[in-house]
């Protein structure tokens, strides 16, 4: 493989990657905290990318309830991706209110939390089917203004072009990851999320609002997975179950990671997003079988991940 | 009668399937091991009968030899016990959340396979299944004996050592440990019986289906499979036979409600359109009232006992 060839697979895999990090963050927060996998965040990926679709005046199909329909207005495309995932945001509180409030208050095995997220994930897909048909949608050329449609990376005689959209998806998920970090290690908002997943009957006692910081969490992890879906639909299309094969991708990476651990999803976000990059073209059928390849050998070698804590069952 | 069984003869027999593909998940779980390798295991024993009867049993007569079609299904069952055990032995190491992650990416990478390999037909899959039956209800025949031997199968082994050896890993896995219990040997037992059933299940549903394709082992199979765990009951066998009748027979059950024809009720049409085209929104929305008002499923074991308490009063 030459250098240029290298170079371009790096790029991209980094940009796939950074998209894999953030949006395994929104699983790993909602892990650390309540100790169960939210498989309802792909759905809430796919919606995100909906929301911002139709708040760029995008128009829907000929299939489903709002054929033919498109807002009135027509959002530039940053806006729309902040207000769009900002409704995603709130679809995720509802999610924790109605889904998995009910359960925790009654105290219910994890595993039942875990079920309940798997139907809220049923009832998203396909309203969003049932809304606005099961073919997919892509997102007009122009979204990005001025910007060339690539930027070079490598000079004039060895040219290294990466879709400017790959170089947005890198910067915008670098911003948030750093955002989170600090939100999470500097603020007393961070801090106090750290204590209600530590131990949230603790929390409690020391006068944090355990609900409220639940509601938060959902509210970030599913802006971020509303921004990441938006992104990544914006480089490839849209369809009713895009997110949830994201999100099976997003279950390797935090796996990789290590759940709960923040670091750690990071890192697997990137590990799995080059690993992808570099499968060989001829193989490129298989390239969707290496992710969960390397969830299943890490599972067997190292349940607990790269980075994450190694839980000991005591009686 | 025969014009019942000619226009619900597919369903009753999906609903027969459904029921079976039920148990194979409740196997598992009966050692508390939530495994959704299920699909996986089900979609594997497809491709064997179907490659075994369009590539290597060819016959000239125009029905499929029945000893042929239960040969399949022995095969079948057979690999997928095998390939059970060789997954099993390494997963079953893993508890809660991680088990059912590991099944997941099992049953993906085999989708990912069977999509790729010239054997199973690509994404095209196979086509052309010959039947060994004439009409969609014959397959009762195989079906419903299959069916009644692995109820009976499992009311047996809840009530032999091995099954109280499964409830007692189910309820505490360090306690059945100190008490001399295996908990390894009877998780991968519990994981290679479910996944035999699957594989047999899948060798019948493939010429059922008459072709077969790498859609029938998808993360959504694992959902709705759970579902008829879940909701149907997880303490007991009954839970997920009736479940797995229920649940695949609900789109169907909906559809009728919403035909005019059938009911005779003039709905609305846009909650007569809701209730076709709406079915998978109902589907999950049940899912997450059942766990949450019905955590335990409509039939536990309590629904027998509870005759008995009163009647000693």
């Amino acid at each position: 493989m030459d250098i240029t060839l290298f170079l371009q697979q790096f790029l991209n895999g980094l940009s796939i990657g950074s998209a894999y990090a953030i949006f395994a963050l929104g699983y790993t927060l909602i892990f650390s905290i309540l100790g169960i996998i939210n498989f309802a965040h792909g759905a809430i990926f796919t919606l995100g990318a909906y929301f911002t679709y139709a708040l760029i005046g995008g128009a829907f199909g000929f299939s489903g309830l709002l054929a033919n329909a498109a807002l009135p207005v027509q959002l530039p495309f940053a806006l729309a991706l902040i207000l769009g995932s900002t409704l995603a945001g709130f679809v995720g509180v509802a999610v924790e209110r109605f889904a998995f409030r009910p359960l925790r208050r009654k105290g219910s095995d994890s595993l039942l939390t875990v079920v309940s997220s798997l139907g809220v994930a049923v009832v998203i897909v396909n309203v969003i089917q049932y809304l606005v048909g099961a073919e997919s949608y892509t997102f007009p050329a122009n979204i990005y203004g001025n910007l060339p449609a690539s930027f070079n990376f490598g000079t004039v005689e060895k040219p290294v072009p990466i879709r400017s959209i790959q170089v947005v998806i890198f910067c915008v998920s670098v911003t948030i990851l750093t955002i989170l970090t600090y939100l999470i290690n500097r603020t007393k908002y961070g801090k106090a999320m750290q204590a209600v997943a530590e131990d949230s009957t603790t929390a409690s006692l020391l006068g944090i609002n355990s609900d409220r910081f639940i509601v938060w969490t959902f509210f970030i992890s599913s802006f971020i997975a509303g921004l990441a879906g938006s992104l990544v639909g914006s480089s490839v299309s849209i369809r009713p179950t895009f997110g949830i094969e994201f999100g099976l991708k997003g279950l390797a990476v935090i796996v990789l990671g290590g759940l709960g651990s923040i670091p750690g999803a990071v890192l697997g976000g990137f590990v799995i997003g080059l690993v992808e990059a570099f499968v060989p073209a001829d193989y490129s059928g298989y390239k969707d079988a290496v992710a969960f390849g390397i969830l299943f050998m890490m599972l067997l070698i190292r349940p607990q991940g790269l980075l994450g804590r190694r839980f000991v069952q005591k009686v | 009668m025969a014009g019942f069984f000619a226009t619900y003869g597919n369903l009753i027999v999906l609903m027969v399937l459904g029921a079976m593909l039920g148990l194979s998940l409740y196997l598992p779980l009966m050692t508390g091991q939530l495994s959704l390798a299920s699909p996986g295991f089900y979609a594997l024993g497809g491709y064997i009968a179907a490659i075994l009867s369009t590539k290597v049993f060819i016959t000239n007569s125009s029905l499929f030899p029945i000893p042929l079609l239960l040969l399949e299904m022995l095969i079948a069952g057979a690999v997928c016990g095998l390939l059970g055990i060789l997954v099993g032995i390494p997963a079953l190491r893993l508890r809660g959340i991680y088990l059912a992650i590991a099944t997941i990416a099992f049953v993906e990478v085999l989708r990912v396979i069977s999509l790729n390999l010239d054997i199973t037909g690509g994404a095209v899959g196979i086509f052309g299944i010959p039947q060994p039956f004439q009409t969609a209800i014959e397959y009762l025949w195989i079906a419903v004996p299959l069916l009644i031997i692995s109820m009976f199968f499992l009311y047996r082994l809840e009530r032999i050592r091995v099954g109280r050896a499964f409830a007692a890993i189910r309820e505490d896995e360090l306690a059945a440990d100190a008490m001399g219990i295996n908990p390894t040997y009877y998780k991968v037992l519990a994981f290679t019986l479910g996944a035999i059933l699957a594989g047999i299940v899948g060798a019948i549903s493939a010429h059922f289906l008459n072709t077969w394709n790498a859609r029938q082992g998808t993360f959504d199979a694992s959902i709705i499979y759970l579902t008829f765990v879940l909701i149907g009951g997880s303490k007991t066998f009954l839970g997920p036979v009736l479940g797995g009748m229920v649940f695949t027979a609900l789109p169907e059950m909906l559809r009728a409600i919403a035909d005019p024809e059938i009911t005779g009720l003039q709905l609305p049409t846009a909650i007569a359109q809701f209730l076709q085209d709406g079915r998978l929104i109902i589907f999950g929305l049940l899912i997450v009232i059942g766990t949450i008002f019905f955590p335990q499923g409509l039939v536990t074991p309590d629904l027998f006992k509870r005759r008995r308490v009163r009647n000693n009063k």
